[in-house]
């Protein structure tokens, strides 16, 4: 199998007409959801249940229910904040910094990736929330001048979180509302519904697909595009800072900044993998969401695995580089003391399977990029686990060390993160079109004048 | 289909005669200044001439990144500048003449190698890695390895001008693919040995990070200045059109912000966390003289170069773009001077007249690298197979 580079590869395969396009992708939203969807949904919904009834046992009783304890006074929570955080960050990195590189093989993923964003970013959001022990305070979370006199502590990182998130929730929800736009004209155009065709109307702002509708649309895409690739940078940035920004060994290290992104982007990626792998098949888009756009997802990651396996590496040098006893004990204790277990889970999954990307058919096989998708997501929220944990539960203090055993409100709430998220996915696939149909269009063969032979431009 | 039609509209040319000679005015003054500095101030000079050779390293093993970025992502836009990188990539067979002189007064420059070292309690413990011949091995090795790699990846993209083959792209392919994680050990490794330990007790995980960043920044303004310079006088393939240009800049753009996030990240965390072991290193910085030398650093990298690439036609016009490139540049290595010399004068003062010969050394080494190895050479790719995408290339 050898590529002609002189060619401009496909990005849509097999030339589907405009028609077709509009059908194939508006087609569960016209259609009634079979029972397999029902059954996904329940088996989320008593997910989530189960995270719901955890949590108001937890309201209820008091934090006593969690596995935190004095050293290790972020637990469960904290890890989970960080790697839902961390999902959310491959949706903007597609529809963003893909969109200012040109990247036009990020149109048939660009709108389900950015709707996981969403989705992650609000399953994120409750665990600072329920982290204060009284999430009926949370308000003060927001400065606001207030009769007590109350204000938050501006210097605090878990502050900046603050910010840093809601700004990139609202960034991104209008990101996706606005490349939404021109797909709600096209549903509302086809439907005969009275009551969708109402709803449709009014989210559509009345667009009717004209040459002036398609001129703003461009410069207002391009522009929340530049806004919103910082963000991208910033919010894991500053979830890095809530730990570098300390004096605790494990904790400070310049490099976590570009570590922490390149590691959200990894699990990101992993995870719209996974999820589009079913997408595809269930909808019948394998020709929108290609085998070359799943590869290419494969290469991302086998790249941003690599420059996590950096950050391992080069932590671990200048620990022992340092001369700093309490550096070393750190990670040595990391790598072989009494959590040497998850170190080594996260070590396997983050740096050593994402290696057989290397290999071109490995990254063309669904099942095996399923189960190294998996792996990654599974070391992703590991290395969140090992950064939190061992670097609490071995303090400056030896008489106050303690091993950290998460209990199953843990768990449940974590299993009710991951319902509440795969719920809002899957109610996401049959209400609005999970690929942009008017981006599709721009990227198929023909579309573009340098796709035929001779077609020239004025310069 | 039409890659056989396809004419590429490219007159092989000589490079213009005034750029060697300049490059050799440059050169020569450079060696003159630098070597009656090295008289003067020979502690000083010897720390320059280190900042020279970073910077002259940097650029030649960042190009031969560039060149591997182009080919393992599949880049289409650059591939008619590749050629260019290629002969700024040749700059690592110069690099090492230039850390001669650190060699032959090895003691000076590397204190942690001094006999008085062998008192202090942390560098002993750093010794099985910061002690002379292991770091002879290491430079060598890097060397050694980079050469291998420019030499397979230059020896195809060259062969392909005659026979177009297009098994050689998908050889440099997998050699790209080879390269870019050895890159990231080799440079690493260089930045660490020839600038972190200049200060032997101070460390910082972003280091190396760091120097990449300000090194591809360098690869590319270097590139940039070239290629605009050369196509205004028609040196280049005929029909390179603004969105070419505009990805150069936007480059640019991207990695000065790069820069100014890797910079900001490793400040803000050692000046905040403020611990003894590591926030001398800016406290050193943020003293004397040095205190007007850093902020002149903020302004000069990340500043200007943002005010002069900031908006859509400035990336667009060739003059923006080599007043751009060429401030850049001369701000990488205003970075590198930063990084060296207020470890050794740390009271100042931050500026000497003997230390203006080794920017013009550098430069000089550049130019006339460039001049010597363009020679006779095809100045752009011809026979690669995404050249004629690339010239149909469009925003």
């Amino acid at each position: 199998m050898s590529i002609d580079y002189s060619l401009e590869p496909s990005i849509i395969e097999g030339k589907p007409g405009l028609a077709s396009i509009d059908s194939t992708i508006a087609a569960p939203m016209e259609t009634r959801p079979n029972k397999n969807f029902y059954m996904a949904l329940s088996v989320t919904l008593t997910m989530l249940g189960i995270g719901a009834v955890c949590l108001g046992y937890s309201f209820y009783y008091g934090m006593g229910l969690w596995g935190n304890n004095n050293p290790v006074g972020w637990g469960f929570d904290i890890v989970n904040f960080v790697f839902w955080i961390g999902i959310g960050h491959a949706g903007t990195l597609i529809s963003a910094i893909l969109f200012l590189f040109r990247q036009k093989w990020r149109t048939g993923i660009s709108r389900f990736a950015e709707g996981m964003t969403i989705f992650a970013v609000m399953t994120a959001g409750i665990f600072p929330l329920i982290h204060v022990g009284r999430p009926w305070l949370d308000g003060y979370l927001m400065p606001y001048p207030n009769q007590h006199g109350l204000w938050v502590n501006f210097t605090s990182p878990l502050v900046w979180d603050v910010f840093a998130v809601s700004t990139y929730f609202i960034v991104s929800a209008i990101f996706w509302y606005i490349g939404l736009i021109p797909d709600l004209a096209t549903l509302r155009d086809r439907t005969v519904d009275k009551i969708r065709k109402t709803i449709y109307s009014i989210f559509s702002l009345g667009w009717r697909h004209s040459n002036r509708h398609w001129h703003h649309y461009e410069m207002s895409y391009i522009i929340l595009a530049g806004f919103a690739t910082p963000l991208v940078l910033s919010v894991h940035t500053i979830v890095s800072f809530d730990f570098a920004v300390s004096i605790l060994p494990g904790w400070h290290s310049t490099i976590f900044p570009p570590y922490f992104v390149a590691g959200a982007v990894f699990s990101g990626f992993a995870m719209v993998q996974n999820a589009l792998i079913f997408v595809r098949k269930i909808f019948n888009y394998e020709h929108i969401i290609t085998l070359d756009t799943l590869e290419k997802m494969n290469k991302i990651m086998i790249a941003t695995g690599s420059m996590v396996g950096y950050a391992y590496a080069m932590e671990f040098f200048i620990a022992w580089y340092s001369g700093s006893p309490l550096e070393t004990f750190v990670f040595v204790n990391r790598a072989f003391g009494d959590y040497a277990w998850a170190y080594w889970i996260m070590v396997s999954c983050n740096v050593i399977f994402p290696q057989l990307f290397w290999f071109k058919k490995i990254r063309r096989s669904i099942p095996l990029m399923f189960v190294v998708g998996v792996f990654v997501n599974i070391g992703m929220w590991f290395e969140r686990f090992v950064i939190v944990v061992t670097s609490l539960s071995r303090d400056f203090l030896p008489s106050s060390w303690a091993y950290y055993k998460p209990t199953l409100y843990d768990i449940g709430i974590l299993i009710g993160s991951f319902g509440l998220f795969f719920s809002l996915l899957l109610i996401f696939t049959r209400t609005l079109p999970v690929v942009s149909i008017a981006e599709v269009k721009a990227v198929s063969d023909g579309a573009q004048p340098t796709h035929h032979a001779g077609g020239s431009h004025a310069e | 289909m039409s890659t056989q039609e396809f004419q590429v509209n490219y007159e092989k040319k000589g490079l213009p005669s005034t750029w060697l000679r300049n490059g050799l005015i440059f050169l020569v003054l450079g060696i003159g200044l630098s070597a009656a500095a090295y008289f003067i101030e020979p502690q000083r000079a010897l720390i320059n001439g280190v900042v020279a050779y970073m910077f002259v390293f940097g650029c030649g093993i960042a190009s031969l990144f560039l060149i591997a970025l182009e080919y393992i992502v599949g880049a289409v836009w650059s591939v008619p500048f590749r050629r260019i990188s290629e002969f700024l990539a040749a700059l690592l067979f110069i690099a090492p003449v230039l850390a001669l002189p650190a060699f032959f007064n090895f003691h000076q420059v590397f204190h942690w190698s001094a006999p008085e070292a062998a008192s202090d309690a942390i560098l002993k413990a750093k010794a099985p890695y910061l002690n002379v011949s292991f770091f002879v091995i290491r430079f060598i090795g890097i060397f050694i390895i980079s050469w291998l790699f420019y030499f397979f990846i230059i020896r195809n993209s060259r062969k392909q001008d005659v026979s177009r083959e297009q098994f050689l792209t998908k050889r440099n392919i997998t050699l790209s693919g080879a390269f870019i994680p050895v890159f990231a050990i080799l440079i690493s490794i260089m930045s660490l040995d020839w600038l972190m330990s200049l200060e032997p007790h101070w460390f910082s995980t972003i280091f190396c990070v760091y120097y990449f960043a300000g090194s591809l920044l360098a690869a590319i303004a270097a590139l940039t200045f070239i290629v605009v310079s050369l196509n205004e006088r028609g040196y280049l393939i005929k029909g390179l059109t603004e969105d070419h240009y505009y990805s150069l800049g936007g480059l640019m753009f991207a990695f000065t912000n790069f820069w100014a996030y890797i910079a900001f990240s490793q400040f803000l965390l050692i000046w905040y966390a403020n611990l003894p072991e590591e926030n001398f290193w800016f406290i050193n910085r943020m003293n004397d003289t040095w205190s007007y030398i850093s902020v002149g650093l903020i302004v000069l990298k990340f500043v200007m170069p943002y005010a002069l690439l900031a908006s859509q036609p400035s990336k667009m016009n060739p003059g923006r773009l080599k007043l751009a490139a060429f401030w850049i540049l001369g701000a990488q290595y205003y970075d590198l001077f930063w990084l060296a010399i207020p470890n050794y004068y740390k009271t100042g003062p931050a500026l000497h007249w003997t230390d203006f010969g080794f920017p013009l050394l550098a430069i000089g080494v550049i130019m006339t690298v460039f001049c010597i190895v363009a020679r006779g050479k095809n100045l752009v790719p011809i026979g690669d197979p995404k050249l004629k995408r690339s010239m149909d290339f469009h925003l």
